[in-house]
């Protein structure tokens, strides 16, 4: 299954909200959908929701235009929403009929997955009995109830303790092994980098940068070599001496570390044998990358 | 349609099993089971004081009397007036008077300070008391009398011309006003006091989704307008099953325990025809709609209960306006020109016309015009309120001015008609 959203404006009145966004999601596969607040994610979610029509533009299944009937899509909103007085099995189960179940497959479906978050003790408690982080875990079962094969979350980590998120992430891995269309947005890079193997940044209303995770720190320049040794106070005198006009510069990054910048990553290999043949204790050599935090704040810095 | 009934059985399912709902309706059951007994015991009160030989507690009047000779005339008709109190001629000071009525050692006293004019003197002046008026009949008897006298005509023989009790009875061949003021009274109150209740449950009920962000969740999973129409529907259902409860209470104890212990006059009041009840019924449900539509949506627009007030309050007055109108025609003339045209417009049609149905004869084709506007406006409300819903429901911060809300309007109908001819 795959997921297109293709050249999509949209203005709220006078106020261009999404120009020309165009992104791509494969089932079985998450894409992280970043940007800074009041970027457009909303928004963009929206309409893939059907909730707003675009003023251009369209979404996509597999090619054909979407058909928001036949199609089950699992949305958690950022904004926690869900009854606070109401019994948590009956509000489920309304949510789940809503998308499409008979009355008895919500009941199972409710169950099953109440059972998955073990939270079966609190199937007939009202949702404000329950803690910040039980009441996300409730939000998240609301949202998978149906099964759905588009699944879009919405900072789904926000308030939960280690174990719990453990929980969820297993869960959310599960669905995308399971073969689902996984939108995910965070502003926690590190659930970003180990759910996603492509994200789109979007920054006023653009697509400011979007691909492989991988490809996109592979179009930095790979000039940069980091090196982790017990000898590394030896390795920076070594280096510069072996490789003068090649090597820019050599700095210590923190503790056993050196950072060697080159004239060109050509010089890599090179670098890598001359090290090789002398006798240094090297338990690591690797190019630096840039962190996805350093790709976000490069790419949705105001004026950028 | 299908998403309508989910909602309308979630929506009706959540009202009726709400706690603060069972106790109003237990509460508002009690209280008219209560309120059958009043009369049975007020009758049984006025009974006793009637048969009640004066016992222990003798009522005394004072009288002062400056107008006459005779003390024994004043006495003697005075004493046909109050048979069950004891009547004092005294000379006593008027300071005396007002010092033994206020003690209660007199009920009250009188001064009559020339044939034709005397002085009441009581402890406390009920609204209600027509006791100078029973004073006045005595005083003008004790006046013919004496005059009677001075012209040689015998004055227990001409009393009996004078004062002949005349018997009288009314045959009605229209609606008997007076028979049905009480009743229709009731009924006017309960429509007013129900569509006001399940109109603000329906705003609530709309500012609460928005405000615990459930309308989040809810937006992807059904249409606004469905979410909106499901949502009035499956409340006012809940609402009607409360007054079908309450109503159905009053009846039962009106027929059994008030009935029996009511003379038949009374009891005659509290007896509506069928039709009335069916119009009453008919009126609720265009009145609710009507309402609940205006509300649901004004109410889209808030973000907090806070906000509900202002955008709700216009909508509200328009009803106590008309709720106003209709109370005071009732107890003048119920087809008076305000009436007659509150009647045909559909904020004010359901209880003007429901009263003039009730107290008045209104023709067959009137009725039928008035339903037929309200049922247009509804459906004209309803197509205007599921598009200020659309707007509402995604809509937070300050609740937008009027003229900024037909603004978004006119944008979404462009949008519509844009995608629409896509399509």
């Amino acid at each position: 299954m795959e997921l297109k959203v293709e050249n999509i404006f949209k203005s709220f009145g006078e106020k261009e909200v999404l120009k020309d966004i165009s992104i791509t999601a494969h089932g079985g596969a998450a894409l992280g959908l970043l940007g800074r607040n009041g970027a457009g994610k909303t928004t963009t979610i929206r309409i893939i929701m059907g909730v707003f029509f675009p003023d251009k533009g369209k979404v996509l299944v597999d090619g054909k235009q979407i058909d928001r009937n036949n199609i089950r899509i699992g949305y958690m909103p950022e904004e926690r929403g869900l009854y606070p007085k109401i019994k948590i099995c009956d509000q489920l189960a309304y949510l789940a009929q809503l998308r499409g179940m008979s009355s008895k497959e919500s009941q199972k479906a409710c169950d099953k997955w109440l059972e998955r978050m073990s939270m079966s003790e609190y199937k007939n408690k009202k949702l404000e009995t329950l803690s910040k982080g039980n009441q996300q875990k409730i939000q998240l079962a609301a949202t998978l109830m149906c099964n759905p094969q588009i699944i879009i979350l919405d900072e789904p980590f926000s308030g939960l303790d280690p174990v719990n998120a453990m929980l969820l992430k297993d869960v959310i891995k599960e669905m995308i092994a399971g073969g689902a269309v996984v939108l995910f947005s965070s502003h926690q890079m590190n659930y970003i980098e180990e759910f996603c193997e492509s994200i789109a940044i979007i920054n006023q209303g653009k697509i400011a940068v979007d691909g492989r995770i991988s490809d996109i720190k592979r179009s930095y320049p790979r000039d940069r070599i980091a090196v982790t040794s017990k000898d590394f106070e030896k390795i920076s005198p070594f280096v510069l001496q072996k490789m003068p006009d090649d090597i820019t510069d050599v700095k210590n990054d923190g503790e056993n570390t050196v950072v060697i910048k080159m004239k060109s990553p050509d010089f890599k290999n090179r670098l890598f044998a001359e090290l090789s043949q002398q006798d240094f204790d090297i338990d690591c050599f690797k190019v630096c990358e840039p962190s996805l935090n350093d790709i976000f704040v490069q790419y949705t810095e105001v004026g950028v | 349609m299908k998403h309508i009934l989910q909602v309308l059985k979630f929506e009706y399912l959540n009202c009726i099993k709400n706690k603060a709902f069972i106790i109003t309706t237990i509460i508002l059951m009690l209280l008219i089971l209560g309120t059958s007994f009043v009369p049975a015991i007020i009758m049984d009160i006025q009974k006793s004081e009637d048969d009640g030989e004066p016992t222990g507690d003798v009522n005394i009047i004072g009288i002062v009397n400056n107008a006459y000779d005779d003390n024994t005339l004043v006495e003697k008709i005075f004493t046909k007036y109050y048979p069950h109190s004891v009547v004092q001629v005294s000379e006593e000071s008027v300071d005396e008077l007002k010092t033994k009525v206020n003690d209660s050692q007199y009920t009250f006293a009188v001064v009559l300070n020339s044939p034709i004019s005397f002085t009441y003197i009581t402890k406390n002046n009920s609204l209600m008391s027509e006791e100078t008026m029973t004073i006045a009949e005595a005083a003008k008897g004790i006046y013919r009398a004496v005059n009677f006298e001075k012209f040689g005509v015998d004055y227990e023989r001409t009393a009996t011309i004078l004062d002949a009790p005349i018997v009288y009875d009314t045959v009605t061949t229209g609606t008997d006003q007076t028979k049905n003021y009480f009743s229709t009274y009731i009924l006017v109150m309960i429509l007013y006091m129900a569509i006001v209740m399940y109109g603000q449950m329906v705003s609530q009920s709309v500012v609460t989704e928005k405000n615990t962000r459930a309308m989040e969740m809810l937006i992807t999973c059904a249409k606004p307008t469905h979410l909106m129409f499901g949502k009035v529907i499956g409340s006012g259902l809940a609402g009607l099953t409360q007054l079908v409860v309450i109503i159905g209470t009053a009846l039962v104890s009106v027929k059994t325990i008030s009935m029996k212990s009511l003379p038949e006059g009374l009891s005659d009041i509290l007896t509506m025809p069928v039709s009335t009840v069916v119009y009453a019924l008919i009126f609720f449900i265009t009145a609710y709609f009507i309402y609940a539509f205006l509300l649901g949506s004004l109410s889209s627009l808030a973000s907090r209960s806070e906000d509900l007030n202002t955008l709700t309050t216009p909508v509200m007055m328009i009803f106590v306006v008309a709720f106003m109108i209709v109370m005071m025609s009732m107890t003048s003339d119920i087809n008076n020109t305000l009436m007659i045209v509150c009647s045909y417009i559909p904020f004010t049609a359901p209880i003007a016309m429901f009263a003039r149905i009730a107290l008045s004869d209104v023709a067959f084709y009137e009725i039928i015009i008035s339903i037929i506007i309200q049922l247009v406006s509804i459906y004209l409300l309803g197509m205007l309120a599921a598009a200020i819903y659309r707007i509402g429901v995604l809509m937070y911060g300050n609740p937008p001015k009027f003229n900024e809300i037909i603004k978004l309007l006119k944008e979404q109908h462009k949008t519509n008609k844009a995608i629409k001819s896509k399509e």
